[in-house]
């Protein structure tokens, strides 16, 4: 057959040179052309968190994956993409899959966070801080489920063959009816982002009566922080620290505007960036206001400064402090306002002080405070949560609902009442002109908004707000510093941007891809194929060499019938 | 998926055309030429009928899922251009009714499976995602081989001048029948639903059926004198 076969093509070459070329040309361009990329299904993937921080890596280093889908019960994992649902997710798993130097993890995470048992949602969020605790070489992506995701999945399960059990056809069987799927990045490897700049927003309330004036300051970070950057909407850390921000920046430019309330204090608000990353924007503010100028508020008299830092929950308030204060500061005062308004307003929520010294050796600082105790400014948080390590502050998580309005506006209330009783002195007020105890001054209009918080929480947590995705053109920038524009005055940005020899910070990109997912069959099938494809090319020549029985049967038929004719 | 699974798909679809150019005697007849003209002519046809459905078919704006019956109709109604030049190629070959059947057919059928199917095998096949279709397009050009050959012959019949009175009617239908296989085979892809294996099962029965009768009138008309 195959000598026949070379003398068709003699015969080609042979009786036209043109034909050759017009054979063969098309055949060379076709060979050239690029395979297509046309997937069974394509989905956007989020990759883990990337970055670097005082030179220490930190997450996974790698983007690129081209490996074929696995479940991570197989046996043999190496180079493989492991497949995981968050409901089938530990830590236990994942390790293995390292160990085993898999060749990238993809966790399928659901629609919607809320319908997943609680149980589960916590034990995640306790992970998350030790998947990126090292680094990690292998990629790791997070996709978020659909049908054909689903699908994928199962099918990935099915796929593993049954060990033991199975006999050998079984197995030859089950490789050639599963299905296997490559998993395919489309994106480039990860790389550092050069001249990233961090922006962090300030503006004031000047107070009236005279030079000197203390100054209070409001301080509340609005990046958001979880294992994957485009999942992290940070909706309770720190949605609500800036929600409450900008509504006590609304109550007290209300209450500066009119002669007979406006106090002898300034207040300044600042609504810091990076501050997941150890308080960047915060830093690099102290930095130029106590060391590059002359005259700055923060300079001279401080009061004191209050951060708010995940306040959207729970009925405890506590007071995070790295030095107690002592008796007869703002500071103090402070304290003991707050006690008093809880106490006396909302018995059902538990305040307490938390004393915390700085640890200078530890990699990252706990609180926010601590940046401006280091500084020597008279500083403390305000959070619900007891203790800095609680998993809430950083988790992919903490999504919308996470934050109760009804509990943010109440904390919203005590702290607005605490600090209007400091300005205006009304604790020896009450004790000297007889005036009640609860006296509460944010009521009827000048009460708070629930439904500006809610609006406020809303809108920040509509789109991812990580550090490495809010660039100063960012739109969330832009809505923040207008908001403060309508109630401050002064608003000013200030830009972080790392040092170009000794970065202290470094973002890597690729944080978000597109995943094909191609249906592939293993190699064995292919052969199984060529075998059956051989056979049924055997029983067709047979088939055509034998024509001529057909032929005769089908003439022995019909020749009666002639005759008859 | 890899290049052996293109090589596994380009033996599935181009073996049997070979096996049938070496086994029916064509290669001793120095037949290679008459068929590439053969193919030369199913360009030709083709060309035309692309101009004549583009000028005066519309496009279809229809919702999507509608079946436009009458649009479809009129569309395979154009095929009826390659009776004709089935019909060109076998009157411009001298020799034996079966020499120019198998001649205008192997040529007909080898155009077509060049030009349609054997650039989206080599694009789809060799890709990284595994579809059974291209298995299937390959199954697909072996039925078409048969059906060309059938055709073939049906035209070769209707245009005797000996056929008798009595055969007139089963080859018009025949004729029909080849015309509008590829519509009646939407028709009931259409109507019940059927997966892509069973569409093709029906359409190898259908085929088989149209050549096995062909066959018999053939056989007939040949051994009759």
């Amino acid at each position: 057959m195959f000598e026949e076969a070379s003398e068709v093509f003699d015969n080609m070459f042979k009786s036209s040179f043109p034909l050759t070329f017009i054979v063969f040309i098309p055949a060379v361009l076709i060979l050239v052309s690029p395979l297509p990329a046309e997937a069974a299904h394509e989905f956007t993937v989020y990759r883990m968190q990337q970055y670097d921080l005082q030179g220490q890596p930190y997450g996974t280093r790698n983007a690129i994956l081209n490996t074929e889908a696995r479940s991570v019960e197989a046996e043999v994992l190496s180079r493989r993409c492991v497949i995981m649902r968050l409901i089938d997710f530990s830590y236990e798993k994942y390790q293995k899959a390292l160990r085993q130097s898999a060749g990238a993890v993809v966790i399928i995470l659901p629609k919607n966070m809320s319908t997943m048992p609680q149980d589960i949602v916590q034990q995640f969020m306790e992970l998350e801080p030790e998947m990126l605790a090292t680094e990690t070489i292998v990629p790791v992506y997070f996709a978020l489920e659909d049908d054909e995701l689903l699908s994928i999945y199962t099918q990935t399960l099915t796929s593993s063959p049954t060990q033991g059990t199975a006999t050998a056809a079984e197995v030859l069987l089950h490789t050639a009816t599963a299905n296997g799927f490559q998993m395919v990045t489309s994106g480039a490897q990860s790389k550092a982002v050069s001249d990233w700049a961090i922006t962090s927003l300030e503006g004031r309330l000047a107070g009236v009566g005279g030079e000197d004036l203390p100054t209070i300051v409001l301080v509340a970070h609005y990046d958001a922080f979880g294992v994957a950057p485009w999942l992290s909407y940070g909706a309770d850390s720190n949605g609500s620290g800036v929600s409450m921000l900008l509504e006590l920046a609304r109550l007290f430019s209300r209450l500066y505007t009119y002669k007979r309330t406006h106090a002898g204090y300034n207040l300044l608000f600042f609504v810091s960036g990076g501050g997941k990353f150890n308080y960047q924007g915060t830093k690099r503010w102290l930095e130029d206001n106590l060391d590059h100028t002359d005259s700055s508020l923060l300079q001279d008299n401080v009061a004191f400064v209050l951060c708010l830092d995940t306040l959207g929950n729970g009925d405890g308030l506590h007071l995070h402090v790295s030095k107690p204060p002592k008796e007869g500061t703002p500071q103090h005062a402070l304290l003991r306002e707050l006690e008093t308004v809880v106490s006396s307003q909302y018995p059902e929520v538990k305040f307490s002080m938390v004393h915390k010294k700085i640890n200078l050796a530890d990699d990252t600082l706990a609180w926010e405070h601590e940046r401006f105790g280091i500084r020597r400014l008279p500083a403390f948080t305000l959070s619900h949560l007891a203790s800095h390590r609680l998993a809430q502050r950083s988790s992919i998580m903490d999504v919308r609902p996470t934050v109760d309005m009804r509990r943010l506006s109440r904390n919203t209330k005590v702290v607005a009442e605490a600090l209007a009783r400091v300005i205006y002195n009304l604790t020896e007020k009450v004790n000297s002109e007889g005036a009640p105890e609860d006296l509460q001054i944010f009521t009827e209009q000048m009460q708070v908004q629930e439904e500006q918080l809610s609006s406020v929480v809303d809108w920040l947590t509509a789109q991812p707000r990580a550090a490495q995705l809010l660039d100063k053109d960012s739109s969330v920038v832009s809505t923040l510093e207008h908001q403060l524009g309508r109630y401050l005055k002064d608003v000013k940005r200030h830009y972080v941007k790392a040092d170009k020899r000794d970065p202290e910070f470094v973002f890597y990109d690729q944080l978000k891809q597109t995943m094909n997912a191609y249906r592939v069959k293993p190699a064995i099938f292919d052969l199984l194929l060529a075998f059956c494809i051989a056979a049924y090319l055997g029983v067709m020549y047979l088939a055509i060499q034998n024509f001529g029985v057909l032929y005769g049967v089908i003439r022995r038929v019909t020749q009666p019938k002639t005759k008859t004719h | 998926m890899t290049l052996f699974h293109f090589g596994n798909c380009f033996a599935l679809a181009y073996f049997p055309y070979f096996i049938t150019y070496k086994c029916s005697g064509l290669s001793e007849y120095n037949a290679f030429w008459r068929c590439v003209q053969a193919g030369a002519t199913y360009l030709f046809v083709q060309l035309c009928k692309m101009l004549f459905l583009a000028t005066f078919f519309p496009t279809w704006e229809g919702g999507a899922g509608v079946y436009d019956f009458v649009g479809e109709f009129m569309k395979a109604t154009v095929d009826l251009a390659d009776l004709l030049g089935l019909h060109l190629v076998m009157s411009r070959n001298a020799g034996k009714g079966e020499y120019k059947i198998m001649v205008a057919a192997m040529g007909w059928a080898t155009a077509e499976l060049v030009m349609s199917r054997c650039l989206p095998l080599w694009v789809g096949a060799r890709g990284i995602e595994f579809d059974w279709k291209y298995i299937q397009m390959s199954f697909d050009s072996n039925i078409s081989l048969v059906h060309y050959i059938a055709m073939a012959s049906v035209v070769w019949m209707f245009t005797r001048y000996d056929l008798p009175k009595s055969f007139r009617l089963p080859v018009t239908v025949l004729l029909g029948l080849c015309v509008y296989k590829a519509f009646l085979m939407e028709l009931f892809v259409h109507m019940f639903l059927l997966g892509s294996w069973t569409a093709l099962l029906v359409k190898a029965i259908l085929t088989g059926v149209v050549s096995l009768c062909s066959l018999f009138l053939f056989v007939t008309l040949v051994h009759s004198n």
